[in-house]
């Protein structure tokens, strides 16, 4: 365009850009007004042989690492749901929508999940911040959003249609606060620094205090720190008789590696995550960790808790851990409920409503149903686990 | 006490390694090398994978990681680096962060995304001092950057090749006509830079231990931080930064908990550029021009549309959500709102010629600001819309007060700084806004008495703040103030001697990109109806300012433009999961490659 001889153009055809650009906007989009896709092409039924659950995960990014667990759960699910007949002879698909576990993406990519007919319900996402950005664009639409993973106590506030199957962190907390009391009268706390582990020290706290055990020092951490010494140096010389972590897998392994290879902290140690990925990184180390989860793979006794383990095994050649089991029951019961009533989006959450008996795979296995009150399941009961010889067992006292 | 400054001592020594090489490529070359981290975390993952896979010893891994990453160096600095060679060093600097970004997912999506544990190539903790145990590898790690200092600093002092190097970071034109070959010795600087990364990347996997191809951003971010505060381009510099930073975090942190760990880094930097704004040891030559800033090629023209092809695309854009699917007009409602903060940064970074790379801070602080006003004092939405936006330029201003008296690439630092240490005083004020856990149930929107609960509803009042920004700032940049903020940003020694006192107009430019920002806060906030700090990064920062680069940093309207291709490229690129961030990045390299005054500006 720099060429003088195009130079007398550069107007008109700039011009010409502008109107064809607005002209285009209008012509080429379809018609559908301010009040969404919803209310246009009213509750129309899906017509084809196959209902999706719409998937939000993180598949790259910082948290890809657990949107593959999740994917493996799902991926095995469907399959078993398909292999049992579907979902009243229709077969059941899964969409899947990487968003980085990012709000943003999850803001843009909602409507187009809303927008898809044969999306049932929607699972995920990975982090709180991420799964709240997505959740009013559900709820407007009447999409039921399953959030497996969201165990934060105000996510399922936005609405009636936003429920999680997740156990909630003050029953979790209660029961590993328990277990501290039993073997340490002082402590050392460290928690991750994050909506989740503020809330989870919360309610650890409490619970630590009726329990009339001491707590000697407590500071909270960030999940990208590399040197956790300045603030787990203080936890050591607090002389406290255990260090208690809430917070992740890699974070766990980080702090349990401190104290024992650096700071020669021998004590009893609670914390770290029922995954492959703690017990790679902390290795030796581990034994003797107490962990409190919602699943053991190796020490659950429920009949169809111990066929997953089996399958799964099969598929993946190694144990699934809390976020598969967790991905793996979100579809399974999202089937059951399509099941129960019927494989449309009013379905499902009348079924939410009105199920008793959801299949459950963690905690002690069995069913369980959901709080009408709070939409969260109040009858999955935590268990205790301690990592022997590199493996997690299912901890009994 | 004595531990704690120890371990503080041992960490420090990790950051001084990154540091190095970053330091000699900014000293050499003159671009700060945003991508540097990732190449650490190159070398972190192939030695990762000959350690842990194959079994090789250190030595080997460390002759592979040399190759690999002076290769690596090579290839940056020759496809990319060279030939924005004479371009504004911003241009290089956002290339980098391309670079950085398809190199992060390049390692993820070859070696997985789990965290792992780094092989022990070097025994770990068998040493013990005061109560902290180290290891052979901390030994050699600190002797190491010892060594690296001092044989840089001879190597540059009294090799021929190394006089060459610094003849040419002087002077390129003179070094050349002297008989230097210029280009090869650029490629020299990036392959020791890269080479030097990747070497730490080794001891930085033996210290962390816990070890993820995503740890390259944190890293760079941290030894970027390290070096200007021993001084940007000065070896022993990088050193000392990094020592006095691994010491100052680990006191910090052991008084006032990890949760002030953004704080304490950012903190230090600023106090740094404050009261020794060259860093430690850095140069004390004042730098005259503003390197980290203006538009590519001597700045490129903005495009402008006759006023009746602007109405006619107003009136376009506003028909819009009419039109727009629910889909479309989520992904609308986030280019529009990013495309806002945007608009408002061409005042400053375009016409007052001041690069800020810190505008997640202004944004936090809107989003925060309209959050609490309408959730605890029940402030209606439109009082609460504006009021975010004056408390986010206040803020801001309030925070940058000292910065506007630095000179060169320091207040572009700066603006990083203050960015990151906005967010984490909103993360440590609980009482108000409730920290880590949070802000949960903000309100939608609601107009006059309409609650805006459609995605085409809430994008309608996006365009509707969008185009009051667009004409706001148009209007502004043909205006007296606006012929200031040019004047003030095209040379500011000129205006200087013409009476202009360009630190308070730089001041005024950026009050009014922060107030911008701050509805754009606002709007995403009462979209997501939840926000907390992790939501406003360093990243968002560095987005926000690509997105006027890409459009044309003196053109509010490729500023749309630039907010449509990298809010909405994402969303298209999803037909390439896999790859869909390694495409973004490559195509962000390219745009800048081959478009570098802006997408909708025409070359000066």
């Amino acid at each position: 365009m720099n060429n003088p001889r195009f130079q007398h153009w550069k107007k008109p055809l700039q011009t010409a850009a502008a109107l064809v650009i607005a002209a285009g906007t209008i012509v080429s989009v379809s018609a559908c007004g301010l009040g969404g896709d919803s209310s246009s092409s009213s509750s129309s039924s899906v017509s084809g042989d196959t209902v999706n659950i719409g998937v939000i995960y993180p598949k790259t990014g910082q948290y890809a690492e657990y949107g593959k667990l999740f994917e493996q759960g799902f991926n095995l699910a469907i399959e078993k749901v398909n292999a049992d007949g579907g979902v009243q002879g229709k077969k059941l698909g899964l969409k899947y929508f990487d968003t980085q576990s990012d709000a943003k993406q999850d803001a843009a990519v909602a409507p187009k999940l809303v927008a898809d007919k044969s999306i049932i319900a929607v699972v995920g996402d990975y982090a709180s911040p991420a799964s709240a950005a997505a959740s009013p664009i559900f709820q407007q639409a009447g999409l039921v959003h399953y959030g497996f993973n969201n165990s934060a106590p105000t996510f399922t506030d936005t609405g009636d249609h936003v429920w999680t199957p997740q156990i909630g962190q003050d029953k979790y907390q209660k029961a590993n606060a328990d277990i501290v009391a039993k073997k340490a009268k002082k402590i050392s706390v460290v928690y991750i620094e994050n909506d989740w582990g503020k809330q989870a020290y919360e309610y650890f706290k409490e619970e630590a205090q009726k329990n009339g055990t001491e707590i000697v020092y407590e500071s909270s951490y960030l999940a990208d720190s590399t040197d956790l010494s300045p603030i787990l140096i203080p936890a050591r010389d607090a002389k406290p008789d255990a260090v208690v972590d809430i917070g992740y897998g890699p974070d766990g392994a980080l702090v349990l590696n401190t104290l024992r290879d650096k700071l020669g902290f021998t004590g009893q140690y609670f914390g770290g995550q029922e995954t492959k990925e703690f017990l790679d990184l902390a290795g030796d180390n581990a034994n003797g960790t107490i962990i409190t989860g919602s699943f053991s793979a190796t020490g659950t006794k429920d009949s169809k808790a111990k066929q997953f383990v089996k399958d799964f095994n099969a598929k993946y050649g190694n144990n699934p851990g809390n976020f598969e089991v967790t991905a793996y029951q979100a579809i399974i019961d999202l089937a059951y409920a399509a099941n129960k009533i019927e494989p449309t989006r009013a379905g499902i959450q009348k079924a939410l409503k009105t199920v008793t008996d959801f299949p459950l795979y963690q905690g002690n296995g069995g069913t369980f149903k959901f709080n009408q009150s709070n939409r969260r399941a109040d009858n999955i009961d935590p268990i205790l686990l301690v990592v022997k010889d590199g493996k997690f067992e299912q901890y009994e006292d | 006490m004595i531990d704690t400054l120890f371990s503080g001592l041992i960490h420090g020594s990790a950051y001084a390694l990154v540091a190095v090489g970053m330091s000699l490529i900014f000293g050499v070359t003159n671009v700060a090398n945003f991508a540097q981290g990732s190449i650490v975390a190159v070398g972190i993952m192939v030695a990762w994978w000959l350690g842990s896979s194959l079994g090789w010893g250190i030595l080997p891994t460390i002759l592979v990681v040399i190759v690999v990453t002076g290769l690596l160096g090579l290839l940056m600095n020759t496809a990319v680096i060279a030939p924005l060679e004479g371009r504004k060093p911003i241009a290089a600097l956002l290339a980098t962060i391309g670079i950085g970004q398809i190199l992060d997912n390049g390692l993820q999506l070859i070696f997985g995304p789990q965290t792992r544990p780094f092989p022990k190539l070097l025994p770990t903790y068998n040493l013990q001092l005061f109560g902290v145990r180290f290891g052979t590898s901390d030994v050699v790690m600190v002797m190491l950057t010892g060594v690296l200092m001092v044989g840089l600093w001879a190597f540059l002092k009294y090799g021929k090749t190394g006089q060459a190097i610094r003849a040419t970071s002087q002077d390129p034109e003179a070094a050349r006509q002297m008989g230097i070959p210029v280009k090869s010795i650029r490629n020299i600087s990036f392959v020791i830079g890269s080479v030097l990364a990747g070497i730490s990347g080794i001891f930085v996997g033996l210290f962390n231990a816990n070890i993820n191809p995503m740890n390259g951003g944190t890293i760079g971010m941290t030894a970027f931080v390290a070096a200007t505060i021993g001084g940007l381009g000065s070896i022993p510099g990088a050193v000392v930064g990094g020592l006095v930073l691994g010491v100052v975090e680990s006191i910090g942190i052991s008084w006032l908990g990890d949760g002030a760990h953004d704080l304490i880094t950012f903190g230090a930097l600023l106090i740094i550029l404050i009261v020794k704004p060259q860093g430690l040891l850095g140069p004390k030559t004042d730098v005259k021009s503003e390197p980290l800033t203006g538009t590519f090629l001597g700045g490129g023209r903005p495009i402008t549309l006759p006023w009746w092809a602007n109405a006619g695309l107003a009136v376009a854009l506003l028909a819009t959500p009419f039109f727009f699917s629910d889909y479309l007009a989520g992904v609308g409602t986030q280019v529009a709102i990013y495309a806002i903060a945007a608009v408002g940064l061409t005042l400053i970074s375009g016409s007052a010629g001041q690069t800020i790379l810190g505008m997640a801070g202004p944004l936090a602080a809107g989003a925060y600001a309209s959050a609490i006003l309408t959730t605890q004092l029940h402030w209606p939405f439109l009082v609460a819309l504006p009021a975010a936006g004056i408390v986010a330029a206040i803020a801001a201003s309030i925070l940058t007060f000292p910065v506007w008296k630095l000179s060169g690439h320091y207040v572009a630092i700066a603006t990083i700084g203050v960015g990151a240490v906005m967010v984490a005083i909103i993360r440590l004020w609980e009482p108000l806004t409730k920290g880590s856990l949070g802000i949960q149930g903000i309100p939608f929107p609601t107009i006059f008495g309409q609650v805006l609960y459609t995605q085409q509803m809430q994008y309608l009042l996006d365009i509707v703040i969008l185009l009051f920004a667009l004409v706001v700032v148009m209007r502004l940049r043909s205006s007296h103030l606006g012929r200031v903020f040019e004047a003030v940003g095209s040379d500011q020694e000129a205006s200087q001697a013409l009476g202009v006192r360009t630190s308070t107009y730089k001041s005024l430019a950026y009050a009014l990109a922060a107030f911008f920002t701050g509805l754009a806060g606002a709007l995403l906030a009462h979209q997501y109806t939840y926000i907390d700090p992790t939501i406003f990064t360093s990243s968002v920062s560095v987005l926000i300012l690509t997105i006027i680069v890409l459009g044309g940093m003196n053109s509010p309207l490729g500023a749309v433009l630039g907010s449509i291709i990298l809010i909405g490229g994402p969303e298209l690129l999803r037909i390439v999961p896999d790859a869909r961030i390694i495409v973004y990045g490559a195509l962000l390299v390219l745009v800048i490659l081959f478009r570098p005054q802006g997408l909708f500006a025409r070359k000066g």
